[in-house]
């Protein structure tokens, strides 16, 4: 008898894994998740140079002083590259023969990974040698020194370079408008006179008005020296201002079972986050798979199919062997996930050896691969149930989404809840919604960064089992009468008639 | 004699409807037996109960000398009225699918799957999916797919609905075929010439309740001759042919009841003066004219029954 179980649902099984679009499902999803990964990385990368101009109109001509506090990040990478002896050879050579001896001050600093000291002079020098390249080196050398951001993204170009050093003001200012308007300039900045009693005539002038990083990137800079020239003026000691600036930060610190403080690692964080990008599988796993369930016995009763297997096997032999049949396809999708996950990290590991991976870790830790897998195959089993009752009783697919409506309001909670309950995993939505066996699988994975007490691990289980065991009873009712149903859907009256039926 | 089938007194409800009135019958073994009614009689209802998918609420039921269907089921070969496959499937493979479901070992269903479609002039299709196959086709892969298992038993609900002529043909010869290897054949139809031509015995039901059975000579015996006739000309000019009780005109066809005591040399006279006649016959009325006329009577009397009430 179980016999003829397992025969449907390999059939089922076999027929859902030989089409097209069950492969594309499976590539599609960590192809995605790879695209928009890679997207947001390539994206920045193509993102063009800006090009910008100041007008400084300065007593004190401050505009050099914010140009060097804003490339003072990519100095010192470039000081830590010089100092390494790494970097680009025509380029490298150039500064090496510019700084002369000062390069013996660059000594690299005990930690490989931070910048050497920069004494003030030498960072100076090395703002001026640097301005002195070739474009074209500078180009090369950013292409490659990923850290020195700033100058891939945003370049200066000074009035001598445009041609309009030698201009009235009034001109420069006509001009580089004609310069804006023509695109030659992303945008150009205007300097004010008295920066340090008036900030309100400092302005930017761009065509563009969304994209605001190269405006932030200079109002920083800019802060810095106009900060710094008022404490001059206000005769305050460097090292007092610096202790007025000082912001407040704490540190983030963990104690491990011995009670040592230890520091909270990005390991710590992906652990705790991991559990979102688990319930987003999750979900759309079970769904994934549920719907397959419905849209198969749907179709299989509306071309009539069901009723030759019925005169061979029983409606709950017929319906097992569906459910498991789907359950198969549907872990063959999740494990095929997992195993994507896992290849992703492999490779991630052997492309940027060194790369700090730690936040990944959590994609291979045991509990959340076991829960996973564990919760799938329960939440699918529970919602299966219920869908293929519902499916058993329609006759086309859009009588079938009509009645999946309410199901579906009930199926945002989870997804909802998700970020709310990752923060809070003990709290009492989190609780709550455990113990509601259709959200048990999503809102347990959800806390599993908590983790749950082991006590509610075993209730919200038991609590699971038995829904799944009460839908698969109810299920069984409703589909050996409503599958071989034509017509209109029964009425719930009905329904509930046939559930009273032994 | 050995039966295939026996009801006894079955009846089965829904809600408030009766779908099966207290019907007793009994299907011989190695016969064709025919489900004759109208859309709604009751057939399928029976076929289901007969095969398990549906219990009786009350009656007895046997079904190669078991009472419950279900420890037979894998005797039995069942096509339903509405007839579907899976597409995707691909025909060798439905069939052995179907084979397998009734406890056949994989290598030989997928083996005689081959045989049976090849023997069939569906060799070509072997390894094509069904939603490539015109509906001929899938018809005749769903009864292959129904006798794979050689059942001792088979039920058709309306085999020939929806087929051309030639395929009703065909379908005619694998009922007979399924007859001369010994199974017992029941077929529900509202086409009464295939059940004329096919069956050994018939039984109509009308509105759940059995109005007869029996087998063909059986239930011919006893009632009205009729002139059987082929013409060409004015159908209407019949009507008017004296002596006649009830012209049944089908524009080249008619069936024609004479009166009590009337002549039908007399009616040949008459009829040969006003109409081309093509083909005379003067025998027992046909099983449409015993149909229609049951139907009637029925009628008439769950009017009369109802006016009483």
């Amino acid at each position: 008898m179980a016999n003829k179980t397992l025969l449907v649902a390999q059939r089922e099984y076999l027929e859902n894994i030989r089409t097209k679009t069950f492969w594309i499902g499976i590539l599609a999803f960590p192809v995605l998740i790879a695209i928009s990964l890679a997207a947001g990385f390539v994206l920045a990368k193509l993102k063009q140079t800006q090009h910008y101009a100041v007008l400084d109109l300065s007593a004190t001509r401050i505009g050099e002083r914010i140009e060097r506090q804003a490339r003072s990040g990519d100095m010192e990478a470039l000081a830590l590259q010089l100092a390494k002896g790494e970097g680009l050879a025509g380029a490298m050579q150039t500064l090496q023969a510019e700084l002369g001896s000062d390069l013996a001050k660059l000594a690299p600093s005990a930690d490989p990974a931070k910048a050497p000291d920069v004494p003030p002079e030498v960072r100076e020098r090395l703002f001026d040698a640097f301005m002195k390249l070739p474009a074209a080196d500078v180009e090369a050398m950013m292409s490659q020194q990923k850290a020195m951001a700033s100058a891939q993204k945003y370049r200066r170009k000074t009035l001598a370079d445009l041609g309009l050093a030698d201009l009235p003001p009034a001109e420069q200012e006509k001009e580089l408008e004609a310069r804006l308007q023509r695109g030659e300039l992303f945008a150009y900045f205007i300097l004010g006179a008295d920066p340090l009693q008036r900030l309100d005539d400092f302005r930017y002038f761009s065509k563009n008005v969304t994209d605001n990083d190269l405006r932030g990137w200079y109002e920083r800079a800019a802060t810095k020296i106009v900060q710094d020239l008022r404490i001059a003026e206000a005769k305050i000691a460097p090292e007092v201002a610096s202790r007025i600036k000082e912001q407040v930060r704490f540190v983030e610190k963990k104690r491990d079972a011995d009670g040592r403080e230890t520091a909270v690692t990005v390991a710590d964080k992906g652990q705790g986050w991991a559990p979102v990008a688990f319930v987003y599988l999750l979900w759309i796993a079970v769904f994934t798979a549920a719907q397959m369930l419905l849209t198969n016995t749907v179709e299989e009763k509306s071309n009539r199919i069901i009723e030759v297997l019925l005169s061979s096997v029983s409606p709950i032999q017929l319906m097992a062997g569906k459910i498991w049949g789907i359950a198969a396809t549907g872990l063959t999708l999740t494990v095929s996930w997992a195993v994507c996950a896992l290849l992703g990290v492999w490779a991630a590991e052997q492309l940027m050896p060194g790369a700090d991976l730690s936040s990944l870790a959590a994609a291979r830790d045991p509990l959340y691969l076991a829960s996973f897998v564990v919760y799938f195959l329960l939440g699918y089993l529970l919602y299966a149930a219920i869908l293929v009752g519902l499916g058993s009783v329609c006759n086309s697919l859009k009588e079938a989404q009509n009645l999946l409506q309410p199901v579906f309001v009930l199926l945002i909670i989870p997804l909802v809840s998700m970020m709310f309950i990752v923060q809070e995993p003990n709290g009492l939505v989190a609780k709550v919604l455990s113990y509601v066996p259709l959200f048990t699988p999503f809102t347990m994975m959800n806390r599993a960064g908590g983790p749950p007490e082991l006590y509610e691990y075993v209730i919200t289980t038991l609590l699971l089992l038995a829904s799944v065991w009460f839908a698969f009873k109810a299920a069984g009712k409703i589909f050996r009468v409503g599958v071989l149903m034509t017509g209109n859907p029964p009425k719930l009256k009905e329904v509930l008639g046939w559930l009273r039926q032994s | 004699m050995e039966y295939a089938l026996t009801l006894q007194g079955v009846t089965k409800r829904f809600g408030s409807f009766t779908a099966v009135a207290d019907l007793s019958l009994e299907v011989p073994k190695g016969c064709i037996y025919g489900f004759l009614g109208q859309n709604g009689a009751g057939k399928t209802t029976t076929i289901r109960m007969v095969m398990s998918i549906f219990h009786p609420d009350s009656g007895r039921l046997s079904v190669l000398g078991h009472p419950d269907a279900a420890e037979v089921k894998d005797r039995l070969g069942y096509l339903p009225e509405e007839k579907g496959l899976y597409k995707k499937m691909k025909t060798a493979e439905i069939v052995a699918y179907f084979g397998k479901l009734k406890g056949m070992d994989r290598s030989t269903a997928n083996l005689r799957a081959r045989e049976l479609l090849t023997n069939y002039g569906l060799g070509d299709w072997l390894d094509k999916k069904c939603e490539a196959m015109s509906k001929g086709m899938g018809q005749k892969v769903q009864v292959l797919g129904t006798i794979i298992h050689e059942p001792e038993l088979v039920i058709l609900d309306e085999p020939f609905s929806g087929l051309d002529p030639v395929n009703r043909d065909l379908m005619k010869d694998l009922i007979l075929d399924m007859k001369r290897q010994g199974r017992t054949v029941i077929f529900s139809t509202h086409g009464m010439e295939h059940a004329e031509q096919l069956c050994d015995f018939v039984m109509m039901i009308h509105k759940s309740r059995l109005q007869f059975a029996g087998t063909l000579s059986e239930v011919k015996q006893g009632r009205d001759r009729a002139i059987q006739l082929d013409y060409d000309g004015d159908g209407q000019v019949l009507q008017t042919l004296p002596g006649a009780r009830r012209v049944n005109d089908h524009g080249k066809h008619a069936e024609i009841f004479l009166q009590e005591g009337q002549d039908p040399q007399q009616a040949l006279r008459w009829l040969v003066d006003h109409v081309t006649v093509k083909r005379f016959d003067y025998r027992e009325p046909s099983l449409h004219e015993i149909f229609v006329r049951t139907v009637d009577e029925a009628n008439q009397k769950l009017a009369l029954a109802g006016q009483e009430r």
